[in-house]
């Protein structure tokens, strides 16, 4: 290719006015064909764009295991944690006793007559409280008489 | 989506996301380490991944901002990205290193401002259409055609400079 097509097609290169043909254009020309003279000290510029084009990742990537074995074992945590409180609960209800209407009734009855036999023994006990004056009556009576 | 599926859907554009984290990162072991992240969020994200018509683009867009966030962090934190690049045993890169010409205008591109040098390696290296690359950096074809035509002039500059140095 003449020198003077390749200069303008340069020119319109630095002002960022090519397309990608006329660029592989001069990577072509650049990198195969003899370079006349004053267009030599381009040719590092196409040699390292190409050198950079040749660059390679060398290490292998590796990906985590699939996402659904993860939602797999979360799902798991969620089970095991219901069951807990489910036992939880369950032993808190089931500990409480639990009586029939009959039972519940004769409870209540207990303790009218619980509450009952307690007053007629305080009644009972002021009665006694009162008696103590009649021994001190006998004290003094046995002291004057005497 | 299945595991096998998704690998052969991604393997081809693989270097090129490896690639374009080099020229923004210029470690290897940050290039891959950036590769390597951007596959694990395509894979998270896999059920989106068929909606997307251009898996390739959608890819080059998240490697692209993962590397700016991490240039970005690196700058915070004050810490340099260290690259030990020169100690390959690669066959392909002793022959880009023996020719000196070749790895100076690699130094020249790693000096280049980040958006001039994503936008000269996605045109000149991955030889994209201008129409994708606005696509893939969310910018304009003319915004995208100013900031290479810059890349390139200052790649010209500095290699004609060491040039005629050289020659002189």
């Amino acid at each position: 290719m003449e020198s003077a097509k390749i200069k303008q097609i340069l020119e319109a290169y630095f002002e960022g006015g090519t397309t990608l043909a006329e660029e592989k254009l001069l990577e072509n020309y650049f990198n195969n064909e003899k370079i006349s003279g004053d267009l030599l000290q381009y040719q590092p510029l196409f040699a390292g764009l190409k050198a950079a084009k040749a660059e390679q990742s060398t290490r292998a990537f590796n990906l985590p295991e699939t996402s659904k074995q993860k939602t797999i074992k979360t799902w798991w945590y969620g089970v095991a944690a219901m069951l807990v409180v489910a036992f939880g609960v369950g032993t808190f209800f089931f500990s409480q006793p639990q009586y029939s209407q009959e039972e519940k009734e004769a409870l209540a009855a207990f303790e009218k007559s619980k509450q009952a036999m307690l007053l007629l023994s305080e009644n009972l006990n002021k009665g006694t409280q009162q008696l103590t004056h009649v021994s001190q009556f006998e004290k003094t009576k046995d002291r004057i008489f005497e | 989506m299945e595991k096998t599926e998704f690998i052969a859907l991604v393997i081809p554009f693989k270097d090129k996301l490896y690639r374009l984290a080099k020229r923004i990162l210029i470690s290897k072991d940050e290039a891959e380490d950036a590769v390597q992240e951007v596959f694990m969020k395509l894979w998270n994200g896999k059920q989106n991944i068929e909606n997307y018509n251009n898996p390739e683009a959608f890819a080059i867009t998240m490697t692209k901002n993962y590397c700016l966030d991490r240039l970005k962090s690196k700058q915070a934190s004050n810490l340099k990205i260290v690259h030990s690049n020169y100690q390959t045993s690669e066959n392909i890169e002793k022959k880009i290193e023996a020719n000196d010409g070749v790895e100076m205008v690699f130094k020249i591109m790693e000096t280049l401002p980040e958006q001039q040098r994503i936008v000269l390696q996605l045109r000149d290296v991955e030889q994209f259409e201008f129409s994708e690359i606005a696509k893939m950096l969310d910018s304009n074809e003319t915004a995208i055609r100013v900031a290479l035509s810059r890349a390139r002039k200052t790649v010209r500059d500095a290699m004609i400079k060491n040039y005629n140095y050289g020659i002189g």
